[in-house]
């Protein structure tokens, strides 16, 4: 236990110990400061994290909750000044340490894991230093005696074979080998509080869900602390007890994990909650609810509650004066409503009778009006027409045959792709879905023609296509398009936006007034004419990608591959562009290659889904049946590692062993065979897995014939629901 | 590590040839009848002719390259017109002052530029940093026979501290030489303090930008374990890179440098052989700085390899 | 849907927005420049550069004569000859002021020979990659191997020496280093998604280059522009220095502190005022230099 100091004025007698908080932020106000302007990034902010608990922080880009973790660790950048508040890490005001007490306290009190964890090691140290650094300068143990600690860090993070991980480098080991090592150096010296940054974006699915075992499994063992930052809700809901929702700089919602995501009381959780795809949902069910307007740029002024320009049920009075944190249910203190209808025309003229937050509740919520969130009125936006009204039944639009590629790495030879066949109906969305290194982007590249293919066929309506863009007709351009995945370089920052898609326009179109059509595609994505006179760096995300799937529409095309085109996205945006991308297909009758990591997305949004792993498809069928049983143990296994935000159905993980092999030497047999819970032996490691057919259009390669599959996998999954 | 020397000394075979071509058609051909360049424009026809065919001038060129190329290579370097000695003792007597000179100056300043610069990175922004920034800008940029000038003036003529002459008289022993080498050394230092400590400087501040330096802090390590460990291993690499590709205006420097105190040293051959056309002695100049600066390329690369896995592992 | 056509309604909107565009564009530029005139350091390189231009045009107009003696021989500074007189009686002040002329005419327009070449060495080397790369690439390499005071001599010392030739050689030899910078800043862009998209709209490689790459380099351009300019005057300098510049009676820097150097010891002024002058306008273009350096990575 630390050193108690008395907490909110109250005396501390001796005898009456009371524990202090892990974290106790208090009216934390954090302001930038750049080019000669004040940007308040926190305003406000009070959260409390009790010892052992763990607390997720979730917040879209710019609400300020890493500005919150590095002012806890007084890591603030030059520019950034804490004006108001106190941050307290067990009991100890962080601003007060002296620069020595600071020093021993970072790693011992407070650790901390990291987003990227390539960038976050040293590139030219040995992992095994690296680790051992930890050891040395806090507990001024000898190098041999840390390096020894060192190892047994490194097995407490289920890292094999630690000795000949401790030689290597950093760039020899995979981002979730990294990221272990990460946690190893913050667990070192055994940290009261340990806050981690969004600690799995950007590793593939199955191995987030190992750095999230891993991490429940240390808790069990460690009595940290855990601050968890993140925008990813499934996270929270599998990790944390308690959430608090940051919007703006503004702690909007606060409380028990369980109950915030079953039954939110604030607009914008509600709104988040709406806006992710459910899992098992498809476009053909319902439509994605978004939140429309877009996040308040940093250091603006807002008027009244920071989130009234979106909110669907704002009131005047929300303009007017911000609402405080209320307890909810009613506590006995004064409730939003209440304090709504008291207030008067002026909020000057008023002044509240108790501090902020609100009650002793256990939840929070910045709202006057929580009693009504969860009737909040939904929007209603298009919604997809089903296949055969598509003209999905016409006829194949493209066909891929045998299609390989290689690179050449060095000496080695890597297999990007490997024998990928696949067909793609008109009006039809063709979700492929892999984790990285699954050659999804290059096979995406090859049918568009930025890289030619090593051998195999792309056929479109009826005609092969040459294989490169180069090489194509401009009838064949202007038919199979491309948008990308990341809004900041797909469009030509030189390059007014007017520009951009008048000459995309120019080069893809089919004759007719031009700048007539550049008004129309402006319009069919919802981005206000005054923009188009504007360079893309004044746009926002959301706007950016708009213009980009424009520029893909310009020609009116057949056929859109989409890598990715949401994942960059904040999630309230992310919504909106994927029910652009819903409405386009329904008047355009076009077709789609819909690329992304995001299973939950791909299931959304595609009428038929292919499962890449180690540059095969191993599986495709229509997205209702690769996401339930039978299907490839793969397929099952990705399935089973999405965090997922429904409690009542508590699906096992199924844990892959083993890492990704190397694609320069893929597995013999059945390419998955290495890393498979339901390993049949030498069969797997010999034979090449033949093509299962379960249902017509439903094919997976596996040595597992479907009914065993279906029996043995109908066990273990629950049976996932559909719809929302 | 041994193969990735290995393949950085075969790369150097093709750029060698194609400087020696180079050399070889600036020196050879370029100036169109070498017969008549080399005795002038008064000189008589049948006298030009007579010298054209005594070179060798008749023959095709591809011939004559790969003749003075063969000769170059076993060492024949030829007999200087303006001295009439062999080239190759010409040159290597002068390469050895040349290197004497330029290694005086490099050994003292390489260290203390990297120091500064990595000081000034540290204290980014700072008062000192933008002191040590300017003042280092400023003094890269001088050509090397301005400061030389500005020096002589002060330390030899006016306050008699230092010789102005760079050779010691005959006979004097091995160190003396260093005594009066200090004032010629003086502008190659100022030149690489202030284009090695600009380099380190910001080599240092783009790593102190970087993600695993604020691992490093926030692991809780000493400020001095984090700019050793950490920053000072990275940030060299960007230095030592710009080291090696520097040592091409050290070699112009060292061509002023001996030029104006008359030091005999390979640059001032090198300018005199221009001046007076002769070819032999020119060309082997040209050819053993060319090698001299792809050596030090080698070396800067190898240096990397050192400090950069990375690049080390890949070969 | 917003309906299209142009109404009146619709045409005050474009208008206006197009405005707001190039007003902010404006405003964007402005903030640059302003930003460059709060850098003191820029504001002093561009104060002795403008200077040393303005006396390059104009100060023979007032001044005493560059060329013709008027007064004694190696007489020390005083009131009538500022700076003193030179070993044939020219007022050395009139000298080192003119001495300007032929440093600003040839490094300027030999930085732009380097620049457009080295720009387009740089683009179609870093665009084509492959074997167009690796052979340029060698070239270049085997150019940067040859140090370029040393070339530089070997060339002038065939051809002769006038501003032609100075320019040209200054030019040529400095494109393989800017061409390097711009391959490098070329392959940086040529991975970006826009491009990708100009190669599906079937844009043809020149168009590539010239519209959608070259706009988004022109910053290291500039830079590498203007650190060039820097170190041409350097080397004009040098190879005046060094016997390969102009001609005299030329009050060229280089040329005069080459010649008179024999009074070195004896008349120090000779030698001193045209060196300090050399050295306070290389300083200043390198700081006009770093100047916009620390402005663009802003």
């Amino acid at each position: 236990m630390s050193v108690v100091e008395p907490q909110g004025g109250s005396q501390a007698q001796v005898g009456t110990v009371e524990p202090a908080a892990a974290l106790d932020v208090r009216d934390l106000e954090v302001t930038f400061h750049r080019r000669g302007r004040d940007l308040p990034v926190l305003k406000g902010v009070t959260l409390r994290i009790e010892p052992g608990e763990a607390y997720g922080l979730v917040g879209e880009s710019g609400c300020g909750k890493t500005t919150l973790a590095m002012a806890a660790l007084r890591y603030l950048a030059g520019n950034g000044t804490v004006d108001a508040g106190k941050v307290l890490v067990e009991g100890r005001d962080v601003s007060t340490l002296s620069k020595e007490a600071l020093r021993k306290w970072r790693g011992e009190a407070v650790a901390m894991v990291y987003q990227d964890p390539a960038a976050a090691l040293s590139p030219a140290m040995r992992i095994g230093d690296q680790v051992a650094e930890v050891f040395r300068y806090h507990e001024g143990l000898p190098k041999a005696e840390a390096l020894k600690r060192a190892r047994e860090g490194l097995r407490r993070v289920a890292l094999p074979d630690p000795d000949a991980t401790m030689r290597r480098y950093p760039f020899e080991l995979s981002g979730g080998q990294q990221q272990r090592v990460v946690i190893a150096m913050a667990l070192a010296v055994n940290p009261h509080l340990l806050v981690l940054d969004e600690p799995t974006t950007g590793l593939d699915a199955t191995v987030e869900a190992e750095i999230l075992d891993l991490i429940e499994e240390l808790r069990g063992r460690i009595h940290a602390s855990i601050l968890l930052i993140t925008h990813n809700l499934g996270l929270v809901a599998r990790l944390c007890e308690r959430v608090g929702v940051l919007y703006a700089g503004r702690l909007v919602e606060e409380g028990p994990a369980r109950e915030i995501f079953t039954d939110p009381r604030h607009p914008y959780t509600m709104g988040l909650l709406r806006c992710v795809p459910k899992f098992g949902m498809n476009k053909t069910d319902a439509a994605l609810q978004t939140i429309p307007g877009t996040l308040p740029a940093l250091g603006e002024p807002l008027e009244g509650c920071v989130y009234s320009a979106r909110c669907p049920m704002a009131k005047p009075v929300c303009t007017r004066r911000e609402p405080d944190l209320y307890g909810w249910p009613g506590d006995g203190g004064p409730t939003g409503r209440a304090e709504a209808e008291a207030m008067p025309a002026d909020p000057a003229a008023y002044s509240p009778h108790h501090a902020s937050p609100v009650g002793e509740s256990a939840r929070h919520a910045r709202c006057y009006f929580s009693a009504e969130v969860a009737e909040m009125p939904h929007m209603t936006p298009v919604l997809a027409t089903s296949l055969e009204a598509r003209g999905a039944t016409a006829g194949d639009v493209l066909q891929i045959g045998d299609l390989s590629r290689t690179f050449k790495d060095g000496r080695k030879k890597l297999t990007a792709v490997s024998d990928v066949s696949l067909n793609l109906r008109r009006g039809e969305t063709f979700g492929l879905v892999g984790e990285s290194g699954s050659g999804k982007t290059t096979l995406a590249k090859c049918v568009t023609g930025l890289i030619a293919p090593d051998s195999g066929t792309v056929t479109f309506e009826g005609n092969q296509l040459r294989a490169t863009a180069g090489r194509r007709s401009q009838d064949a351009l202007r038919a199979i398009q491309m948008v990308f995945q990341n809004p900041d370089s797909t469009l030509n920052p030189a390059w007014s936006t007017r520009a951009i898609l008048t000459r995309a326009v120019r080069k893809l179109g089919s004759g007719g007034s031009v700048r007539a059509k550049v008004d129309k595609l402006s319009a069919d994505v919802r981005v206000e004419p005054r923009f188009l006179a504007q360079k893309p760096t004044d746009l926002s995300g959301g706007q950016k990608q708009r213009i980009a799937i424009a520029r893909a529409f310009a020609g009116d095309p057949t056929l859109v591959v989409c890598d990715e085109p949401a994942s960059a996205l904040d999630v309230s945006v992310q919504a909106s562009i994927l029910n652009l991308l819903v409405e386009l297909q329904t008047n355009e009758q076009v077709s789609y290659v819909f690329i992304s990591h995001d299973l939950a997305v791909v299931r959304y949004i595609s009428d038929r889904i292919g499962v890449m792993y180690l540059a095969e498809l191993i599986e495709v069928g229509s997205a209702e049946e690769v996401f339930n049983p039978p299907h490839h143990p793969y397929t099952e296994a990705l399935l089973s590692s999405i965090p997922k935000l429904q409690f009542e159905d508590e699906q096992q993980r199924i844990p892959l062993r083993g890492t990704m092999p190397s694609l320069s030497e893929p597995p013999s047999g059945c390419r998955f065979h290495t890393r498979c819970h339901r390993f049949l032996g030498d069969i797997c490691v010999e034979q090449e897995p033949p093509l299962q057919e379960p249902a017509h259009g439903h094919t997976y390669k596996c040595h597992i014939p479907p009914q065993e599959l279906l029996a043995a996998q109908a066990t273990t999954e629950a049976v996932t629901p559909t719809g929302g | 590590m041994a193969r990735l020397i290995g393949r950085r000394l075969l790369l150097m075979v093709p750029t060698l040839i194609l400087v020696s071509i180079l050399v070889f058609a600036l020196a050879e051909v370029l100036p169109g009848d070498l017969g008549r360049s080399i005795l002038g424009p008064y000189a008589s026809q049948s006298a030009v002719v007579q010298l054209d065919h005594k070179l060798g001038l008749n023959k095709p060129i591809y011939v004559r390259y790969v003749e003075w190329a063969g000769h170059f290579v076993t060492g024949q370097w030829g007999t200087s017109y303006q001295y009439g000695q062999s080239v190759f003792s010409i040159v290597t007597h002068a390469l050895g002052n040349s290197l004497l000179l330029a290694g005086f100056a490099l050994v003292i300043i390489v260290p203390t530029s990297i120091l500064v610069g990595v000081f000034a990175g540290l204290r980014r922004d700072s008062l000192l940093d933008r002191a040590i920034t300017v003042s280092s800008l400023s003094m890269t940029v001088i050509p090397e026979f301005v400061s030389g000038v500005v020096l002589i003036v002060i330390f030899a003529v006016t306050l008699h501290w230092l010789p102005v002459t760079a050779t010691p008289p005959q006979g004097s022993p091995f160190v003396d030489r260093f005594y009066y080498l200090i004032l010629p050394a003086i502008p190659l230092m100022l030149l690489e303090l202030g284009y090695i400590a600009r380099m380190a400087r910001v080599g240092t501040v783009q790593v102190l930008d970087m993600a695993y330096i604020r691992t490093a802090v926030l692991k809780g390590l000493p400020m001095r374990r984090v700019v050793f460990g950490h920053v000072l291993r990275n940030a060299l690499v960007p230095t030592v890179t710009v080291i090696g590709s520097q040592v091409g205006w050290l070699i112009g420097g060292l061509v002023v440098v001996e030029t104006l105190f008359v030091y005999p040293g390979i640059g001032n051959y090198a300018v005199n052989a221009a001046l007076n056309h002769d070819q032999p002695l020119l060309e082997a100049c040209v050819l053993v700085i060319a090698v001299l600066y792809m050596i030090a390329n080698l070396v800067a690369d190898i240096v990397v390899a050192l400090l950069n896995p990375r690049i080390r592992k890949a070969g | 849907m917003a309906a299209t056509g142009a109404t009146p309604d619709r045409q005050m909107e474009e208008l206006q927005a197009d405005a707001a565009a190039s007003a902010e564009q404006r405003r964007q530029r402005r903030f640059i420049i302003s930003s460059l005139f709060r850098t003191p350091t820029f504001l002093v390189g561009l104060a002795v550069v403008v200077f040393w231009i303005t006396m390059a045009l104009f100060s023979t107009h007032v001044t005493q004569s560059p060329t013709t003696p008027s007064g004694a021989i190696l007489s020390a500074p005083d009131g009538s000859h500022w700076f003193g007189t030179d070993d044939l009686g020219r007022d050395v002040f009139a000298r080192t002021m003119a001495g300007a002329r032929t440093v600003l005419i040839i490094a300027p327009l030999a930085t732009v020979l380097a620049l457009l070449w080295g720009a387009i060495v740089g683009l179609v080397a870093g665009f084509y990659r492959g074997l167009t790369d690796d052979i340029i690439m060698r070239i270049v390499d085997a150019f940067l191997a040859l140090p370029i005071i040393i070339t530089s001599i070997l060339i002038i010392s065939l051809l002769g020496r006038s501003y032609a030739i100075l320019i040209l050689v200054i030019g040529a030899l400095f494109t393989p280093v800017v061409s390097r910078t711009i391959r490098s800043a070329v392959i940086g862009e040529r991975e970006r998604e826009y491009v990708m998209a100009a190669r599906l709209r079937g844009e043809r490689s020149a168009f590539v280059m010239a519209r959608e790459i070259l706009p988004n380099i022109t910053q290291p351009i500039i830079v590498e522009g203007t650190v060039r300019l820097g170190y041409a005057v350097f080397t004009a300098a040098t190879l005046s220095f060094l016997g390969f510049g102009l001609e005299p009676p030329s009050p060229d820097w280089g040329l005069v502190i080459a010649t008179e150097r024999g009074v070195l010891q004896s008349s120090p002024w000779v030698v001193l005022f045209p060196a300090l002058a050399l050295a306070s306008l290389v300083v200043a273009v390198n700081l006009m230099a770093d100047g916009l350096t620390s402005v663009f990575s802003k």
